[in-house]
């Protein structure tokens, strides 16, 4: 019996930008006669469609008038008060005027959990095949070497991937053109970016770990569409980029989250634990005051913005989205970018079709579509925003004033990026205190485990551990005796343990029942120890409004 | 010659989303559904049956709203390949014995009945996760009149159109023999679901499911009076919440294991959390309206108990099933008798035991074919006996014998039959639609939602049937010396009642007893079988050097894995152990289990996972590996930490 199913389109993730291709793509092959009957299969890891899906999120909704004119959108709440709010450690005070870029004048709260099952079911209605609950765990290709499509994950294996009883070999899925659009560190679009070498000439892509917390609270600790965005504690003296946002939604919820990049020198900086600190500030705790948390999770994002951005095409394949890094600073806003970057490779790959050539030759159309498109301008505004804040706060402000006066080029041109886990240090090498000293007093509301209950997560037992040191040996020769195995701090879900027997031997143990799927282990772990690799279909957070 | 696998499923809400509407029904309409767990079980044993068979006809049935489909597309995309769902609104409500007769309804309109030309094998869950009866697969069977193996946790064929299972019986295992058509009934520990391929997933959803309806099928009028819940034997009375008697668990904290066993003791020696009783609320108690007293009961009379033989002796849930039938005599009043059937070969003589436990009547059925236990003829029988003697109750053990043998003797008298009760009181039932009052009526009380609610079943077809929980209620006094009447019944045995083929019984011997002498007990599960569970003896053996009755245990999957003989297995097949201290080292705590330790006096938790549902209903709890604990608490205990005891 045959294990393979053929489709025109296989698009690998179902997010805003993979909805946008499909939708997109569905509406251009049903507008051209001669490919009315192509197909298109979209397949997403989580066990239903949005399940996976975490941001802010204040959305920019000219997009969704581009991509479905007419249609009504399901957001949350129209943003009706806005301020940017400087946090000291007991103070705060609101800026008089928005930063640049970042006001958010006619743009909308909303649950891009909710927003992608709205997508998910129009794409459905288009007559796109939308399957989730299946992990796409290798890339297919063929004897020209282009790619060819992809291949589930097999299920019904022991921790050693000795076939079970149950075995149940994964799906190959053959299709013309591949679209990743697997979101934040995919780790397909992460093998085909070394493959082809796509990263080639082009800044490291550097990440942020973004914990964020849904809570039910009084009517009148927050109103809808009411968002705040902070800065400074507790990240400026982390020495760490980054800021926090409260945003109300009905139905008395609020949405509050603490984003800060991945850069940290310090091993043992914990992004979790800065983000129960900044929860205690004044000014944060008083919207929370007498609530209820309802929904915990994190999930990195991709701001190394234009200049770290893979070439996003291969023969047969595109990459859009968090997986190609359309995320512009320092509004922290990808999903519209996302959703036209998914827009474009739909139109080039209608295009493909109609020359029926798959090769590079026609589908670096996209790569001219976005560089001629709103969201080049956008991007390439900022361009430098991100790299200006890797030397702290101050030089980063500094730099980005004068990016505003040089319509971003700053005062250097071009601005380098250092890969994260590069940034990190040996524990020896770190100059000032610990975080985890620093901190060691503090005691978080609830703990990791309990977070990681509140997001819902669960995984299949009998699976190989998809959390994989890649180098035993170093790890416990390297990472832990230097790096004090940085992992157990900055993992937001305590998969991670570093042991100590009674003898004094450590070793690290992976709880990867706990994953969140946030990737920060395969961006932030020294040495490159860590990969991130899909487990079975349908694992993972389970988001309901996140 | 072709075979067919036919899946039996059912559709129930995620056990942590369960909701009952204010009928004491399931309110379908908020939770997420899943296939019930038992049911994914049949469904992979069915999968697995077609490796010998690759050309079978793969089926899957199942009955309810349409909301259904989902599960039924799921299976399909699995490896079913026809799926089929008896939707109707006449069958909203329907008790067991209604949906086993709709369901065998159903499988006969689809051409598969005792006498079919084609093989088929019908595979079905043990039981629901939102009803916990197992009484379905025992009812299809009975009324297709095929030959049944319930709670089995493996089948395999060798080919011929015979099929060995593997039955979980007390303390141990049976292999039997069947030959097709016949029904089996999977427990949840045999190979484990396997999850749908995407090629099967974008086969499922192109898939036609075929709903019917109880017209379509062919359900005569006769028939459609005995469906829903009008025609439902049993109905759900009340449904109260069971709220648990042992405090929050107090979790040791601390890093690093030594940290954590001195917090432990530290707070085992405060004694642990106490429970905050919520003050209940006083039910106003309502006068019964004015209604004319029926006594709907005829010529029924008498309370009539099965007792279970094992390894020669009368197995100990049959004596205590004598508490509650003694209790419902008295009830009754004074001339009620208690008649109880003996089954067997060379067993007269056990007669004088049941007289010594409460006894009124023993009626012994003696046959060389009746050695051992054997669903078809002990059904045949005690259906006979029922004819004759008319009791009112008849009541069983709810054993992995007496929960089928009860919905399978229940299916042939008509009787609705309420399983696995905790409690079982003689009271009344207002009619408020025929004003009346029926008294006396028998309320059995049974956990029910994941033993969160209890819910009180009474059934208006006598007898009324019910199965008692072991180790539920206590062995009645023994009274040396008390006889009563001894009659022989010779009931006519069936040739095809034994198709059934006992192929080998295995029974764990030895460390039972001191199992429930034991004042502390050390249970390993799963997470302890990394050094064969020697940490867990050496820490039992420790405690003993110090001079306590101290015993070791484990759960199921250890027994499972060869780790440990069958007779040191807690929870599952009814051991329930009642030591003052019981240490789950490495036990998740699945629903079985917590049953088993009930009764235990404290109960302290070793696990990694701070999620697992064990801590929720320990005392005490230690988060970290045992690798580490054990070693730590051992070294304590050879110092004199002795648990308090």
């Amino acid at each position: 019996m045959t294990n393979t199913i053929k489709t025109d389109v296989l698009i690998i993730g179902g997010g805003p930008s993979g909805l946008a291709a499909a939708i997109h793509l569905a509406d251009l092959f049903k507008g051209n006669p001669a490919l009315k009957d192509r197909k298109i299969l979209l397949v997403d890891k989580g066990a239903s469609t949005g399940s996976h899906i975490l941001s802010g999120a204040v959305i920019k909704p000219q997009v969704f008038k581009d991509l479905l004119p007419d249609i009504p959108v399901p957001f949350d709440s129209k943003v009706s008060k806005e301020a940017v709010v400087m946090l000291g450690a007991k103070s705060s005070f609101k800026m008089p005027f928005h930063p640049p870029y970042m006001g958010n004048k006619g743009n909308y709260c909303a649950s891009l959990g909710e927003i992608c099952r709205f997508l998910a079911n129009i794409a459905a209605e288009k007559g796109v095949q939308v399957y989730s609950g299946f992990a796409m765990s290798e890339v297919l290709y063929d004897e020209k070497g282009y790619v060819r499509g992809a291949k589930c994950i097999d299920t019904g294996v022991n921790h050693n991937g000795e076939h079970l009883e149950n075995f149940v070999e994964g799906t190959s899925v053959e299709a013309d053109i591949t679209v990743f659009a697997e979101g934040t560190r995919g780790s397909l679009a992460k093998k085909i970016i070394q493959k082809f070498d796509l990263q080639k000439g082009r800044n490291e892509q550097v990440y942020s770990l973004g914990c964020k917390e849904v809570w039910a609270v009084p009517e009148s600790n927050i109103k809808a569409g009411e968002i705040y965005h902070t800065m400074g504690y507790p990240a400026a003296n982390e020495h760490v980029f980054g800021g926090g946002f409260i945003y109300g939604l009905k139905d008395n919820k609020v949405a509050v989250g603490l984003v800060l990049g991945l850069e940290a020198k310090d091993p043992t900086f914990d992004t979790f634990k800065a983000f129960q600190i900044w929860k205690t500030h004044p000014f944060v705790a008083k919207f929370l005051r007498d609530g209820k948390l309802i929904e915990s999770g994190a999930k990195t994002l991709p701001e190394g913005g234009y200049y770290s951005q893979p070439k996003n095409y291969v023969n047969s394949a595109l990459i859009v989205g968090d997986s190609a890094g359309f995320l512009a600073m320092p509004a922290l806003k990808g999903i519209h970018l996302g959703m036209y970057s998914g827009m474009a490779a739909a139109k080039a790959i209608a295009y493909a079709f109609e020359k029926n050539d798959f090769s590079e030759n026609t589908l670096v159309r996209y790569a001219e579509l976005i560089a001629s498109g709103k969201v080049h301008k956008e991007m390439y505004a900022v361009r430098n925003f991100r790299q200006g804040f890797n030397k702290g706060m101050i030089a980063g402000i500094f730099h980005f004033g004068t990016q505003i006066f040089t319509c971003g080029a700053g005062l250097c041109g071009k601005l380098k990026t250092v890969a994260d886990d590069l940034e990190t240090l040996p524990v020896s090498a770190v100059r000032k205190t610990l975080f985890k000293e620093k901190y060691a007093t503090f005691t978080p509301a609830y703990d990791k485990v309990t977070a990681v209950f509140y997001a819902g997560v669960s995984h299949d037992e009998e699976q190989i551990p998809h959390l994989h040191i890649n180098n035993q040996e170093i790890y416990n020769e390297k990472n832990i005796p230097l790096y004090d195995a940085p992992c157990q701090y900055y993992c937001p879900a305590e998969s991670y343990e570093l042991h100590t027997g009674k003898n004094g031997h450590k070793e690290l143990r992976i709880h990867f029942e706990n994953c969140l799927h946030c990737k920060t282990c395969d961006i932030k772990e020294p040495l490159g120890g860590i990969t991130w690799n899909v487990p079975n279909g349908g694992n993972g957070p389970d988001y309901k409004y996140m | 010659m072709s075979l067919t696998i036919i899946s039996l499923i059912k559709q129930v809400p995620l056990p942590t989303e369960m909701r009952m509407g204010e009928d004491g029904l399931m309110d379908r309409t908020k939770a997420k559904s899943i296939i019930n767990i038992d049911c994914q079980f049949g469904l992979e044993a069915g999968l697995q049956l077609k490796k010998q068979y690759p050309d079978a006809r793969m089926i899957v049935c199942s009955m309810g709203p349409v909301s259904f489909e989902n599960a039924l597309r799921t299976a399909l995309s699995m490896g079913y390949d026809e799926a089929y769902l008896l939707s109707d609104r006449k069958l909203g409500g329907s008790d067991t014995y209604a949906t086993g007769l709709a369901i065998s309804t159903l499988l006969k309109y689809l051409g598969f009945t005792k006498d079919s030309k084609d093989r088929f094998i019908i595979f079905a869950g043990r039981q629901t996760s939102d009803g916990d009866t197992a009484h379905v697969p025992s009812q299809v069977a009975e009324c297709l009149g095929i030959p049944q193996a319930t709670f089995v946790e493996k089948v395999t064929s060798d080919g011929n159109f015979t099929v060995n299972a593997r039955r979980i019986i007390e303390g141990g295992y049976q292999m039997l023999k069947l030959p097709l058509p016949c029904l089996i009934s999977l427990t949840p520990t045999g190979i484990k679901p396997r999850k749908p391929s995407l090629i099967g997933a974008v086969k499922a959803r192109k898939a036609e499911i075929k709903v019917l309806s109880v017209d379509e099928i062919g359900m005569t009028s006769e028939q459609q009076k005995l469906i829903g819940i009008a025609g439902s034997p049993t109905i759900v009375a009340a449904v109260e919440n069971i709220e648990s008697d042992r405090p929050p668990v107090m979790l040791a904290a601390g890093q690093g294991e030594q940290q954590l066993v001195e917090n432990f003791i530290a707070g085992f020696a405060k004694g642990g959390n106490v429970l905050q009783k919520k003050e209940k609320a006083v039910k106003e108690k309502k006068d019964a309206p004015d209604f004319p007293v029926m006594d709907k009961r005829g010529d029924n009379k008498g309370i009539l108990t099965w007792a279970e033989v094992v390894g020669g002796q009368i197995a100990r849930p049959s004596l205590e099933l004598l508490t509650p039938a003694k209790h419902l005599a008295e009830q009754l009043g004074g001339d009620t008798k208690i008649s109880t059937v003996l089954t067997g070969k060379n067993i007269k003589h056990l007669a004088a035991t049941l007289f010594e436990y409460g006894s009124d009547e023993v009626i012994i059925v003696e046959d060389e074919k009746l050695e051992e236990y054997l669903v078809l003829p002990f059904s045949d029988i005690i259906t006979q006996i029922i004819r004759e003697k008319k009791p009112e109750v008849a009541l069983f053990a709810a054993t992995t014998a007496g929960r089928e043998l009860a919905p399978r003797t229940g299916m042939k008298t008509g009787s609705g039959v309420t399983a696995d009760c905790t409690g079982l009181e003689m009271d009344i039932y207002i009619d408020r639609k025929n004003k009346e009052i029926v008294r006396p009526i028998l309320h059995s009380r049974r956990p029910t939602y994941g033993e969160s609610k209890l819910a009180t079943i009474i059934g208006f077809v006598y007898p009324q049937i019910s199965t008692a929980r072991a180790g539920t209620f206590p062995l009645p006094p023994k009274q040396n010396g008390r006889t009563g009447i001894t009659s022989e019944f010779k009931p006519v045995l069936n040739t095809e009642d034994f198709v059934t083929q006992i192929v080998e019984t295995v029974r764990g011997q030895g460390g039972l007893q001191s199992l429930f002498d034991a004042d502390i007990i050390i249970a390993g599960g799963r997470g302890t079988v990394g050094d064969g569970l020697r940490k867990i003896q050496e820490l039992a053996q420790a405690l003993r050097d110090k001079g306590l009755k101290a015993e070791w245990a484990c759960s199921r999957v250890v027994v499972d894995g060869g780790y440990a003989e069958y007779a040191r297995q807690i929870g599952q097949t009814g051991k329930t152990v009642r030591p003052k201290i019981y240490v789950a080292v490495g036990i998740s705590g699945a629903i079985q289990h917590l049953s088993g330790i009930k009764e235990a006096g404290k109960i302290i938790a070793v696990n990694n996972n701070s999620k697992a549902p064990i801590f929720n209903n320990a005392d005490f709890g230690i988060v970290g590996n045992y690798e580490d604990i054990i070693p730590e608490l051992i070294e304590k205990v050879q110092n004199g930490f002795t648990f308090g005891l």
